[in-house]
């Protein structure tokens, strides 16, 4: 329940939805055990694996042009 | 003088369009990709989110958030075009936009993956492969939380789900990829030992 609750503040705290102050007591928690640190830092390395290697892709400019001429949007 | 006033709201538009809106079409066409993961199905889906935007821009509150608005749209257009894929009679309505920056998001209508068995015959990244073999629930936050870099409420209205369901989604989508990416993980130097606690 421990390791469930920790997993729980540490993805938390990667996806920047703590508190100040309850990001405050994880830090002080992690820095105290280097069980907690590796699993942070497997947990953002996993992240940054994954958004490193994802496809991301560039719109063509000719759909950029199409969908201002179906608006008619002036430049 | 009706003429001119016309012109004038035209033109203020267009400025919240090309300042506002076009900037986030790579990120919106790189979301519709891999929903549909159809390059042709994307360019359809960017555009017509493109359209939808313009016609309700004046439900948009100028200097907010256009990228979640944007997405919200995309995805209730997607889930529009699957619908009349399976010939579901039911839509979702555009009018709920109207009320994007206040309301409260208490149900979600939950939908079926699309195109699987594509997924399994195609060839390219093996973390794009595996994030677009996830069910599209699932995906569907991945993208927006990981990939995005929305925040669990932003994701809660773009879905339409409570924040407790984002998160839940997001744990399980996130283990579900690490089991499919271990191996290949392990080869970039990542390897995950929670198994062992």
């Amino acid at each position: 329940q421990d390791y469930k609750d920790l997993i729980k503040k540490v993805t938390m705290y990667l996806d920047n939805a703590l508190t100040k102050e309850a990001e405050r007591e994880l830090l002080r928690e992690i820095k105290s055990n280097p069980n907690y640190m590796e699993l942070l830092h497997k947990e953002k390395s996993f992240r940054e694996f994954v958004k490193s290697r994802v496809q991301r892709r560039t719109v063509s400019p000719a759909l950029v042009q199409s969908i201002k001429e179906r608006i008619k949007i002036t430049s | 003088m009706v003429l001119m006033a016309d012109n004038t709201k035209k033109i203020a538009k267009d400025k919240v369009f090309n300042e506002e809106f076009l900037p986030q079409i790579d990120a919106l066409y790189n979301f519709a990709y891999h929903l549909t993961y159809s390059e042709e199905d994307a360019n359809d889906l960017v555009q017509e989110a493109y359209m939808k935007a313009y016609r309700f821009i004046d439900n948009y509150e100028v200097g907010t958030n256009a990228k979640a608005w944007l997405f919200r749209i995309l995805k209730n257009a997607f889930i529009n075009d699957y619908r009349k894929k399976t010939k579901q009679p039911t839509k979702v309505d555009y009018e709920e936009i109207v009320n994007y920056h206040n309301e409260e998001d208490t149900n979600f209508s939950s939908y079926d993956d699309l195109r699987t068995e594509m997924f399994d015959k195609m060839m390219g990244d093996e973390v794009t492969i595996a994030i677009n073999s996830l069910p599209v629930d699932f995906r569907t936050v991945i993208l927006l939380c990981d990939i995005e870099g929305f925040t669990y409420e932003e994701i809660s209205k773009i879905i339409n789900v409570p924040i407790g369901t984002v998160r839940s989604r997001l744990f399980r989508s996130r283990n579900m990829l690490k089991e499919k990416l271990k191996e290949y993980a392990a080869e970039y130097g990542y390897s995950d030992k929670r198994s062992k606690e």
